[in-house]
């Protein structure tokens, strides 16, 4: 095979973010890119929090491990979560893929363009019917039911009893994480368990899901607490300045039930509109700590304005994904291979075409670019 | 597709431009194609200097044959050797066409085949499955219960048998009654909505939860992907508890096939069998009297099934097939059959290489 060379030279830094947080992209996508012909930098230390060793990252002729500046002066700069602070750092007329949120972030968006940077956003990275290309919804799901279904075993020891009824699981919102949530429930978040428990001929789990139209109907909601054993919110609700469930509704579930919460909206009452979390009154987390027993001290750090009276565990992480990082950034990895492999291909940024093939087109649809030059999808797709 | 008059689908022109844009030489298109899905045939020409119109025989002599569904074994014969097929050739299943694409020597890649690496398909319209079916299912239940759009109904129940692929979309779907433009004058009108209750294989095998859930149940979805498809996960006696004005919708769409070597029959027990052109079965319907009567039919209610549910939205099912084969038509007109690499670097050339039909036997017998 003739060996080709690309000019474009793309650079990995690390993510500064809290102690829990230990993604960074792995070794075969940095090999991959490499084999395409281009000069690759990946900040020293890049992949430790996984047990990676800088060694495994160079291992291909064209990466090399260098400092964090030079790994952000590279033609094309990838980091997962948005590198906040750093934005300088990153050449003008460079391009910068990550997770941005351009939509709710208009401060970004403005910085980002006064330094002159081709951003191009993960999460805005879409088909032509609006998918997102790169996206852990799965994880967000079978990670968040995981943790709920631990702390249900040790509030419940009921769980692993053949004596018990079927497990009940409420999950509010079915869009594309609720379905996933479904299906972790079925499985207790873990298949082998659900196997084992099922040789012991101990019930399986019952999963009601319902959506915008019932958990608005407190008569029904009432009912369907008192027989909820987990209580997941996977809701995307139109207007974030009232609670789904307000704290005085939560004490109808059980003692023992557990609290999933996947949505891990903040607590911003300051802001106009205020923003409060779907189920009210119960404490966020991170990487770091994401389990939430009724006595824990977090309730107290929670606005003194919201109501805490009625507490039940929760499980509440703000990056779910990073749980389990290998496996979150084995498939980011794996989404992210064709959208670079047609970067190089295009020569950079510059030469992706709003018009051109499916990566193209959603890759163009994810940048800066096509916010200020929008394209109709009708126009793009071109069907009659 | 030479299949039946409901059958309308094609690939839409997005999918001819793109074989364009990657270098195909010509681009054959037979008599007549885009009609059922209401694209003129300049559409299509408009798009590529290289499309043509030609007969269906020039079609198959082409050095690439793509085809949603699988011509039949006659047509197969035309094929050349060497010549790649594209197309839903379900392999597991077709022991014998498979079989025959082998022996011909056609380098035949079926769609349904091509996965990545943790088992999921790159080409599937599962979404379209779900929706169109559930769509249909509660056109029927609005047709015939007296108070659909009064505030003063209770919740309707789903229960969906199966929380995989197909079910986690079918509980989507059912939570907006398959309708998000209904689902929206319902809610506006306070109208209860639909409460739906998912159970995988660790809860059906259980009769007396099963049996209690049933008699609550205003539509039972299958949804299932079962490890033995030779036994039901439902019964026709359980049948008896569901509620007589209860619906049956078949998503899994098994066949029955009691004399093949692995004998297969639906999950849902007595349930006919639908296709593009008759997909809803009233109880007294004589479709009933046609299914295989070593089949128990005793309990009957009104069902839905139908082997291809996208193609209740040919155009919608069509956009995204076209969509999810851009890649892997790249991948096909990129380089020789013989040269795409199993382990290769690009992950849609190793699940395209997968699905080959010489390297899947391979892998079969290894």
């Amino acid at each position: 095979m003739v060996e080709r060379v690309h000019g474009l030279t793309f650079g990995f830094p690390r993510m500064d973010k809290e102690a829990g947080e230990r993604r960074d992209f792995l070794p075969p996508l940095i090999h991959r890119l490499a084999d395409l012909g281009c000069e690759v930098s990946v900040e020293s230390g890049i992949g430790s929090g996984m047990g990676y060793l800088d060694e495994e990252y160079a291992a291909s002729s064209r990466a090399r491990v260098v400092d964090e500046d030079t790994a952000y002066r590279q033609d094309v700069v990838v980091v997962l979560r948005a590198p906040i602070g750093k934005f300088e750092k990153i050449r003008r007329g460079a391009t910068l893929i990550s997770m941005l949120h351009f939509p709710t972030r208009p401060a970004r968006v403005r910085h980002l363009e006064e330094l002159a940077i081709d951003a191009v956003g993960l999460d805005t990275i879409e088909d032509d019917e609006g998918r997102r290309l790169v996206v852990n919804s799965k994880a967000v799901a079978w990670n968040g039911l995981e943790a709920a279904f631990a702390m249900l075993e040790r509030r419940w020891p009921q769980l692993t009893s053949p004596t018990r009824g079927p497990v009940r699981v409420t999950v509010m919102g079915a869009g594309e994480i609720g379905k996933h949530a479904v299906e972790a429930a079925t499985k207790y978040a873990n298949p082998e368990r659900s196997d084992l428990l099922m040789r012991y001929g101990v019930p399986g789990v019952e999963v009601v899901t319902i959506g915008r139209n019932l958990t608005c109907d407190d008569d029904y909601l009432m009912q369907r607490l008192t027989a909820t054993d987990v209580l997941v919110d996977a809701t995307q609700r139109h207007d974030a300045s009232v609670p789904l469930i307000r704290n005085g509704r939560l004490g109808l579930l059980p003692p023992h039930a557990v609290i999933c919460d996947l949505v891990v909206d903040p607590y911003l009452l300051d802001a106009d509109p205020p923003t409060v979390r779907g189920i009210e009154g119960i404490p966020q987390g991170n990487l770091d700590r994401y389990a939430f027993d009724v006595d824990d001290p977090a309730w107290e750090l929670l606005p003194p304005e919201v109501p805490t009276d009625n507490r039940r565990a929760v499980v509440s992480c703000y990056s779910w994904p990073g749980v389990h990082p290998k496996r979150c950034m084995e498939l980011y990895g794996k989404q992210l291979v064709p959208l670079l492999e047609m970067l190089v291909e295009r020569g950079g940024i510059g030469g992706v075409r709003p018009d051109g093939s499916f990566h193209e087109r959603a890759f163009y649809r994810g940048s800066l670019r096509a916010r200020s030059r929008p394209v109709p999808v009708r126009e793009l797709v071109g069907t009659s | 597709m030479h299949k039946e008059h409901g059958e309308l689908r094609d690939f839409l022109p997005d999918l001819i431009a793109h074989l364009d844009r990657i270098g195909a030489e010509e681009i054959v298109l037979e008599e007549g194609y885009g009609l059922g899905v209401g694209i003129p045939v300049d559409a299509y020409l408009e798009v590529s200097g290289r499309a043509r119109i030609g007969s269906y025989e020039e079609c198959l002599d082409q050095d690439v044959v793509v085809v949603l569904r699988c011509p039949d074994q006659r047509e197969l014969r035309r094929l050349r050797r060497g010549a790649v097929l594209l197309s839903m050739l379900h392999y597991p299943t077709r022991p014998d066409r498979t079989a025959l694409l082998a022996d011909l020597g056609v380098r035949a890649v079926s769609l349904d085949a091509i996965t990545d690496r943790s088992g999921r398909r790159l080409v599937q319209n599962l979404e379209a499955v779900a929706w169109n079916g559930v769509r249909a299912a509660f056109r029927e239940i609005q047709r015939r219960h007296p108070h659909f759009d009064h505030p003063s109904r209770r919740p309707l129940h789903v229960t969906c048998l199966g929380s995989g692929g197909v079910g986690g979309w079918a509980a989507f779907a059912a939570t907006r009654y398959g309708d998000p433009e209904l689902r929206e004058s319902l809610v506006a009108s306070n109208v209860p909505g639909v409460e739906v209750t998912v159970v995988d294989f660790d809860l059906t095998w259980h009769e007396d939860y099963m049996l209690g859930r049933l008699e609550r149940t205003d539509l039972l979805i299958d949804a299932t992907r079962r490890a033995d498809p030779s036994r039901p996960v439902v019964p026709n006696a359980w049948l008896a508890a569901l509620p007589v004005d209860g619906v049956i919708l078949d998503l899994a769409c098994d066949p029955y096939d009691l004399d093949g070597s692995q004998p297969v029959v639906k999950g849902v027990e007595g349930v006919p069998h639908g296709s593009l052109d008759r997909y809803v079965f009233p109880p007294e319907d004589r479709a009933y009297d046609l299914v295989d009567p070593r089949i128990d039919t005793t309990h009957r209610r009104l069902a839905l099934s139908c082997y291809s549910w996208p193609g209740l939205d040919p155009v919608g099912s069509m956009r995204t097939y076209g969509e999810q084969l851009e890649p892997v038509l790249s991948v096909i007109l990129g380089k020789p059959a013989g040269d795409w690499d199993l382990n290769g670097a690009s992950q849609v050339e190793r699940a395209v290489a997968d699905a080959e039909v010489s390297r899947w036997l391979s892998a079969c017998t290894a």
